[in-house]
């Protein structure tokens, strides 16, 4: 995937943004929220769907088991919201590679980027030092690494163009 | 109720048992939220989810973001048990992997 000069998210105004990232990209993000949807929906017992669903409770089975009663199908529901709202906006017509966002929008892109970011760095069981150190084209998974390392850099430019102005 | 009622109640005290304040009652004992540190969610997200949830300033922020990076985890509120769960709640919202606990578990 192309990486721009610029960045790929810029601020308008106090209340709107623009995505700039060009249609392979944003079919391919689309793809990825597909399979996330996916996992969410079907998965309730891997590493990714125990990372996706943390406990709430610290070694205190009796409370997390009834907050996990309460609480996992509005999270899964908040989760399902975000994506869908990521996806509509990734198809939105445009007549360049812009998009332009509400705080809205660009808050539930964010979250859908980490929530890719998550999956992925569980499925590659990730640690910070070793992946730090330099992707190995040799590595089987090198392909996953580069999208885990496209989605950190998006989020990160999202998590910036936030920032830029506090 | 009638005044005239009022001034004719016979208010004598009585004596009250004091229960003590050795052990504070269970209901008490406040929960701390913490957010543990992990190799996925990047430093400059973790900072901005504490700022967007708590009203943090950046600088108290990156300090508990340091404080989850470099010491395993963090206390990021405290309070009621409904409180503990509603701030664990939104920041699983975030992704970030927090839990909850009594202070002094």
């Amino acid at each position: 995937m192309a990486r721009k000069n610029k960045g790929p998210v810029t601020r308008i105004d106090a209340s709107s943004y623009s995505l700039n990232i060009d249609a392979s990209d944003r079919t391919t993000l689309n793809a990825l929220l597909d399979q996330l949807r996916d996992v969410l929906m079907n998965d309730s017992s891997s590493d990714i769907a125990r990372r996706l669903f943390p406990a709430a409770y610290h070694q205190d089975e009796l409370h997390e088991q009834e907050y996990q009663r309460l609480m996992r199908d509005e999270l899964l529901s908040s989760r399902l919201a975000s994506l869908s709202l990521t996806s509509t906006l990734l198809e939105r017509e445009t007549s360049s590679d812009n998009i332009v966002l509400t705080a809205d929008e660009l808050d539930a892109l964010m979250r859908s980027i980490n929530n890719l970011r998550l999956v992925l760095g569980t499925l590659l069981d990730v640690d910070e030092d070793e992946f730090e150190a330099g992707l190995n084209e040799d590595d089987p998974a090198y392909g996953q690494y580069q999208l885990y390392s496209y989605l950190g850099w998006l989020l990160d430019w999202v998590v910036t163009v936030q920032t830029e102005f506090n | 109720m009638p005044i005239q009622r009022l001034s004719n109640t016979d208010v004598r005290p009585i004596d009250v048992v004091d229960p003590g304040t050795d052990i504070a009652p269970d209901t008490d004992r406040p929960w701390i939220v913490l957010v543990w540190n992990d190799p996925i969610n990047l430093m400059s997200y973790v900072t901005l989810v504490l700022q967007k949830l708590f009203g943090y300033s950046l600088e108290k922020a990156t300090e508990l973001m340091l404080d989850v990076h470099n010491k395993g985890r963090a206390v990021v509120s405290s309070g009621t048990r409904e409180r503990a769960e509603f701030d664990v709640y939104r920041l699983h919202e975030h992704g970030l992997w927090a839990t909850m606990q009594r202070e002094d578990a």
